[in-house]
């Protein structure tokens, strides 16, 4: 049985840094592996642990994103794959999901299922998981928190949406989009710290995946960045302070909420 | 190609038309103004609803047809049929927009469709506009919420999500054209089996409704935090929600927590009690109508996206706070 997941390696959104002309910093930014694709991790290594299923951990990125690949080994994912080209940059969701299904076609055809973190702290658009699912023309679950069994190639899962809690059976080769996974990630052991290190991760371009250059990167894009500036967006605060003046505080609160039950229409 | 916008309408567990739907409606129809020669056609699929009444409420806001795509295997939400029927309108119609609410349902459809038109798709936008040249401009926040990007799409169609909230309604009262449309069915292969489905129970005065919103972040994630907050939100009869902080110490459900990961808002008043204000929580909250924020910190971010700010310590302000509201209920 073999599992790819899919992973992100995406700047921290906590600690943005700015340069003089308001742009972000990207060069002097941490770079962390997306929090939810460590849960994704952790719920591929489900099906290791009763299945005895190989582990692909698949990230696409700059050669640094070797650094995520290396904390997947260490929890104990068995192999690593970096897709790594220039040609690759500025794809919106559209030409990374051909550039992912593209490496299931051609390098892990062989896969049983591929499994991805619901979004990314950077992007957020929880879109690239079932868009691959659809390239390869495979059933997907989103928001799964966890994973019961697997019987006679079918797999009995739970999705957990803001309306919902829902039990599925889904049949296998299928795609799952993990989120508030039920099991927490697990540490890294010593063994599997020192094999990431000796690992030598794979790597693939635009090549090797038989991906022509106008379906990928910025070409191969539909959707472009007309316009990006920094959200500036706020208001004017009448600053009270409640140690000097208490009773103004709690005469302009009540004011306020009075005004909001008038309209409470 | 048509200039046509299509809306995707969806229903929730009580075969209601879920809010966002219909500000995506009345969102079409200031967009079909400045195209030419352009149509809002809603798109609903599902299985012997009340298709009269359902087509009353949409057009009320505005839709100029409204296509049915009825079938009993299109009972429930089901992700290997409604995203495939969606798209065989969209093919059919060929409109050159087409919005979805960013709920779990429409983003997968949305998803699968885009994929299958190869076309482009922003996500979660917080703004739609059309540009001189009559194409979409979808805005969303990006990284974190740092950012605010314009997105276009080169391709057609042109498509988006919209998280609930983020527009309003507006009433225009037309008289929408229905159309029945018959999709066979039969060479779908449904490879997904919904087991069982619990819905959440949504409180009284529910997050997304509620024109109050009491809302706790990390500051008053304690059980006496918790407490007081409660006792403030039920004072005011108003819904209790949080940060992404406050869920995930376990203080509120998913479905209370207010962002860019959560919920977007915009309650008439939104008060903000220990709650930093980190960028993807501001996104879900900036059209509430006034803000409150009660924060130790003066520097907190939150002063800067709230009309007051009472910088002192949540536990020595709430309490007189919910007593003073109580004496001022009694009075009425």
């Amino acid at each position: 049985m073999n599992i790819v997941v899919f992973i992100k390696q995406v700047p921290d959104t906590n600690d943005v840094k700015w340069t003089e002309n308001n742009n972000i910093d990207r060069k002097n930014m941490e770079s962390i592996l997306n929090p939810v694709d460590k849960q994704a991790i952790e719920a591929a290594l489900f099906f290791k642990d009763n299945y005895n299923a190989h582990i692909y951990a698949v990230s696409m990125g700059p050669d640094n994103a070797k650094n995520v690949l290396r904390e997947a080994l260490s929890m104990g994912v068995d192999d690593a794959i970096l897709l790594t080209d220039s040609k690759f940059a500025g794809s919106d969701t559209c030409a990374t999901s051909r550039i992912l299904s593209a490496l299931i076609k051609e390098k892990l055809s062989d896969f049983d299922i591929i499994m991805f973190g619901q979004s990314a702290i950077d992007g957020e658009t929880s879109q690239t998981g079932p868009s691959c699912a659809v390239r390869l023309n495979i059933p997907f679950i989103t928001q799964v928190n966890k994973i019961s069994k697997l019987s006679d190639n079918e797999l009995y899962l739970t999705s957990d949406t803001d309306e919902a809690i829902r039990e599925y059976k889904i049949k296998i080769p299928c795609a799952l989009c993990i989120n508030n996974y039920s099991v927490s990630p697990r540490l890294p052991k010593i063994n599997g710290y020192i094999k990431a290190q000796l690992y030598d991760i794979k790597v693939y371009n635009h090549t090797d995946l038989a991906l022509s250059e106008d379906k990928i990167g910025i070409k191969g894009s539909p959707t472009w960045v007309k316009n990006v500036f920094k959200n500036k967006e706020g208001r004017m605060c009448n600053f009270l302070d409640f140690t000097l003046d208490k009773s103004n505080c709690y005469n302009e609160i009540l004011k306020t909420v009075k005004e909001a039950k008038i309209n409470n229409d | 190609m048509t200039n046509d916008i299509f809306v995707y309408v969806e229903l929730n567990k009580n075969n209601n038309i879920r809010p966002v739907s219909l500000q995506l409606i009345s969102k079409a129809m200031q967009l079909k103004t400045k195209l030419a020669d352009s149509k809002v056609i809603a798109c609903i699929i599902s299985y012997n609803q009340d298709w009269e009444s359902i087509s009353k409420i949409i057009g009320n806001y505005g839709a100029d047809e409204i296509i049915i795509a009825d079938d009993e295997k299109l009972s429930l939400y089901n992700n290997s049929l409604y995203p495939e029927v969606f798209t065989r309108l969209v093919k059919k119609y060929e409109p050159s927009i087409v919005l979805l609410g960013a709920t779990t349902e429409g983003k997968e459809i949305a998803s699968y469709t885009s994929t299958k038109l190869e076309t482009g798709l922003t996500a979660d936008c917080t703004g739609l506009d059309i540009s001189q040249d009559g194409k979409l401009i979808s805005t969303r926040p990006t990284f974190g919420g740092q950012l605010i990007a314009d997105i276009m799409c080169r391709t057609l169609p042109q498509m988006a999500t919209v998280q609930e909230n983020v527009f309003g309604f507006e009433i225009k009262n037309n008289n929408a054209v229905i159309i029945h449309e018959n999709i066979d069915l039969s060479n779908i292969e449904n490879k997904v089996e919904l087991l069982s489905s619990k819905y959440k129970d949504s409180s009284p005065s529910d997050v997304g409704t509620s024109k109050i919103l009491v809302s706790m972040g990390l500051g008053a994630a304690s059980e006496k935090g918790y407490k007081l907050v409660k006792e403030l939100s039920d004072t005011l009869n108003a819904a209790l929600s949080g940060s992404r902080e406050a869920y995930e110490k376990g203080f509120i459900t998913k479905s209370q927590q207010i962002g860019q990961t959560g919920k977007t808002v915009a309650p008439r008043l939104y008060i903000a009690i220990g709650i930093s204000g980190a960028n993807q929580h501001l996104t879900g909250i900036k059209n509430s109508g006034k803000i409150i924020a009660v924060n130790k910190d003066k520097n907190a971010p939150i002063f800067q996206h709230s009309d007051i700010g009472i910088v002192g310590d949540l536990y020595e302000v709430i309490p007189e706070l919910i007593r003073i509201i109580q004496a001022d209920n009694k009075e009425e």
